[in-house]
Parts: structure tokens; sequence; C-alpha cells
């Protein structure tokens, strides 16, 4: 039993395990080729990540980063994914709003962020906003296809039960809906991140970007790849804690019934 | 009373007429095998009858108080196990949880599901257990009429035939009348009091055929005769004889439209 365990433990964590270490190889190999001024090492971004970790204001950049997220996230959620589902449903709306999506879609990230900073100032509420329409229309979109790709056979079946539409929607079709937005939430979230931390560089605002503007003032490398590896590892973080156990829970099904 | 009356029933998508004037009578207790080439529209007749569409034009009598519905590919919900599935309907009214518990238990051991299976998924089960499975959850809401759409077409033939004998007893058992929709004759030959032949291009019923003795005692020599004559009935020859390329692709034996097409 314990050897088929431990053969198991191996595939599942060995490959990833390997990626790791390889990257982690190709940095260090990097950092002895160019230099400490141009690249540190992992461990030297490692003891900047402890140090940056060890401060009240590290915390308070993070914590400033990954609440606008989180904020932006809710918001876009309520806005992008309310309309989604209304749009799903009333062709109307959909065809209406759909160039819109299409023209919000196609916006650069970068655009939004000069454009909030001369209209809102560079405030928290401007990096809110800058999030919030970036990831607003992948959701809206998300939602849309999701309500569009659901399986309504389900919902007939339900209706010759005698279900009402309100039944239909909540004990089917929200059902569905909810388990094919998962990886979208998992895409809008990696875009929030990147996106607050532009939008925090280019303001100045109080943040991990912030943080980054201030370690290129100085020229201090180690601690602009100490805020990008807490970044990385706070994305990481949040996906393995809120997203993927969303996805599990309600997108389980989908594997099982492939 | 379990009949169902469908009076000069015509339905659309879009703007093809799939069913024209149809009317069909099934007398209480009375199984009624509808049968037709692919397109014809027997889907859409019984999702009709069971309420899913309402017609353009014409009338449903319904003489009963509850209907049970078996479609073609289970249409399980993907996400619920067995257990679940089966009391989905019951959880639609304002039954306690010991009630839905209860009725859901006598539904799937009516169907012979064994208890370790109610806890799996639809994924997890075979094609004939999901076929149990969305029996017992047309039974839960204890019909007095059920209606078959093609439930059995996706089966292998010995799987298909325990499955027939299984609504045989069922309806011996309990006494409900029923649509069964196929296209298979023998299928048609052993379950029903009478098979209903409709229009290739779904313009009414073209007519009526009865096989020997009730469906619970006719033996398998009667069926295999009675279909070996069957088609050489005029009646029967677009069932024997249609040629499905020579459909059109927008069938509509979905109830969604002809977009979505089986």
């Amino acid at each position: 039993m314990m050897p088929i365990l431990a053969a198991r433990a191996a595939l599942r964590f060995g490959p990833p395990a390997l990626g790791i270490i390889l990257f982690l190889a190709a940095w260090q190999a990097a950092h002895w080729h160019y230099g400490a001024f141009i690249l540190p090492s992992p461990w030297q971004t490692l003891s900047a990540v402890f140090a940056t970790l060890s401060s009240a204001s590290g915390w308070a950049a993070l914590g400033a980063t990954f609440g606008r997220v989180g904020l932006a996230l809710g918001l876009s959620g309520l806005i992008g994914g309310g309309l989604g589902l209304i749009a799903g449903y009333l062709w109307l709306i959909r065809a209406t709003l759909a160039p819109v999506a299409t023209i919000l879609l196609g916006m650069p990230a970068t655009a939004w962020v000069i454009l909030t900073m001369i209209w809102f100032g560079p405030s928290h509420g401007s990096i809110l906003f800058t999030i919030t329409i970036v990831i607003g229309p992948i959701l809206y979109i998300g939602t849309v296809d999701a309500v569009l790709t659901r399986d309504r056979r389900l919902e007939d079946m339900a209706t010759s039960f005698g279900a009402s539409r309100v039944a239909r929607f909540h004990s089917i079709a929200l059902r569905q809906i909810l388990s094919s937005l998962g990886p979208v939430f998992g895409i809008a979230l990696a875009l929030g991140f990147k996106v607050a931390i532009m939008a925090e560089l280019v303001t100045n605002v109080a943040g991990l970007g912030a943080q980054m503007a201030r370690a290129r003032a100085h020229m201090d490398i180690d601690m602009a790849l100490a805020n990008v590896a807490l970044a990385v590892a706070g994305l990481v973080v949040i996906e393995h804690l809120v997203i993927r156990p969303f996805q599990t829970r309600l997108g389980q099904w989908k594997r099982g019934a492939a | 009373m379990s009949g169902l009356t469908l009076a000069t029933i015509s339905h659309s998508f879009e703007a093809r007429r799939v069913l024209d004037t149809v009317s069909l009578v099934i007398r209480p207790g009375e199984l009624v095998a509808l049968v037709g080439p692919s397109g014809c529209g027997k889907s859409t007749l019984a999702a009709i009858a069971g309420g899913i569409l309402k017609p353009d034009e014409g009338r449903i009598l319904r003489q009963y108080q509850s209907h049970g519905m078996v479609f073609q590919q289970s249409r399980l919900l993907p996400w619920a196990n067995a257990r679940d599935n089966i009391a989905y309907p019951l959880t639609l009214g304002k039954m306690t949880r010991a009630q839905i518990t209860e009725r859901t238990n006598a539904a799937a051991q009516a169907v012979a599901l064994l208890p370790e299976d109610l806890d799996k998924r639809p994924a997890q089960l075979s094609g004939g257990m999901r076929a149990r499975v969305a029996i017992a959850r047309a039974l839960v809401v204890e019909p007095e009429f059920l209606i078959f759409d093609e439930p059995f077409a996706a089966l292998d033939p010995a799987l298909r035939r325990r499955m027939q004998d299984l609504v045989l007893s069922l309806a011996e058992a309990r006494g409900f009348g029923g649509l069964f929709i196929t296209h298979d004759l023998t299928e048609a030959a052993r379950l029903s009091h009478r098979i209903a032949v409709m229009d290739r291009q779904g313009k009414g019923i073209l007519g009526s055929l009865t096989p020997p003795d009730t469906p619970r005692a006719r033996s398998e020599a009667q069926i295999f005769d009675y279909t070996r004559n069957a088609r050489n009935d005029p009646l029967l020859h677009d069932l024997v004889n249609v040629d499905e390329r020579a459909l059109a692709l927008d069938c509509a034996c979905d109830t969604l439209g002809f977009q979505r097409c089986c």
C-alpha cells in the first residue's frame, strides 16, 4: 500500500517540483552569468522577501494590493457577471452590449491607467476603477457564454416535472453557469493582479506596484524582484485557497462527466 | 382515470411547421407506442404532452393528476448522485426531507437499483443504471401517466430488453397509462397495447395497429410474427423504408428547435 501511495505522490508532485527546480537552476545560472547587480540570486531574493514581510509597511503594501484586487473582483463579478446573466437570457441586451464589450476588451490596460489617473487622480479609487473596468468585460463575456452553453435539455426535464422558471434557474441553470465561471474567475484574478501592480506603479499609490516604483528609483533590484515574487506567491496562494476550491466544489462533475 | 387526449395539435419551430393538426387519444391505463421515422415530430409531440412545449394550436386534455417523463439519454443532473437525481422532482414541491427520502428509496427499489449505486454520479453509472435512475425519477412522483421519449435508444439490445421488461412489470404493478415514443417496431410491439403511426412530415397520425393480446401476456413468438407481418403494412411504409439521408438536416426531434438537433 505504502509504495503505491509513494508512487502516486511522486507522480503528482514530482513533475511540478522538477519544473520549479529547473526554473531556479536557470535563474541561478543567469545570476552567475550577469552578476547580482543585474539579477540577484534566488536566495538573495528570498532574503529580500523576508525583509519585506518583517516590516509593517511590507504587509501594508501587500494588503493594499490584495484588497484592491479582491474588491475589484467582487465588483466585476457583480456588474460584469450580473449583466452577463441578464444578457445571456435576453438577446436584445446581448446584441446591444456585444460591441460595448468588444470595445472595452480591446482597450489596453495601460490606456485605462492613464485615463483614470487624469479623471480621478492617483488614488485608491482610480486603481479600483481600472481593475474593475479591465476584468469586468471578461467576466461579462464568460457569464454570457456560460448561460448560452448550458444544457437546456436539463431544464426541459425539470419543466416536465412542473418546475417553475425560478426553480429551473436556481436548481439547474445556475449550477451549470457557476461551474463554467471557475476558470474565468481564475483568469480575471491573474489579470487583476497584473493591472493592479501596473496601476500602482504608474500612480505611485501604496501597494506592491508602488514598492516596485520605489525599488526602481533606488535601483534596488533585490527589492524589485522581492515584490515580483510576493505578487506571484500571493496570486498562487489565492488561486489555491479561493479559486481552486470554488472550481472543485462547482465544477468537479464536469471532469467526471467528460 | 389516466388518459390523455391531444386534439389537433400544431407546432412550429420558427418558420418550420413540425406538427400539423395531430390528434391522439390514449385511454386510461393504455400504453400507446408512437412510431414514425426520425424527424417526423414524435419527440416534439412528447414534449407537448409532457408540458415542456406549449403547442401553437390545439388542446391537451389530461385525465390525471401527475405524470412522469423518461427521456432519451436519461437527462440526469451530472453533478448530483443517483439518489438526488431520483429525488429531484420531489424537491420542487413542499415535501419534508423524510417524505422525500422515503419516496426516493421506494422508487429506487422499484427499479432494482442497488443501495451502493445511489451514491454514484451519472458519469460513474453504466447506461443501464442511468436508464434505471431516469425511470425511478419518473416513478418518484407516483405518476398516473408516463411519457417515454425513446429512453432506451442508446442501449445495447440485451439491456434494452431488460429495460422493456422493467417498464412492463412496473406498468402492470402500478396500472399507469403511457405514451412510448420509439422508432423501433419490435419495441413498440413488445410494450404497447396499441401502436400509433405518425406521418413522416408530422401531418397527423396515419392510423393505429393493435398487436395481439396484452403487452405482458404477449409471447416472443407473437412479437416476432407480428413485427415481421407488420413490416408489410402500408401504414408502416415510411418507418421501414424512409431514407434518413432524404430528411432535412434541421429535423425537429429536439424541443430546443431544429438548430440544436439530435
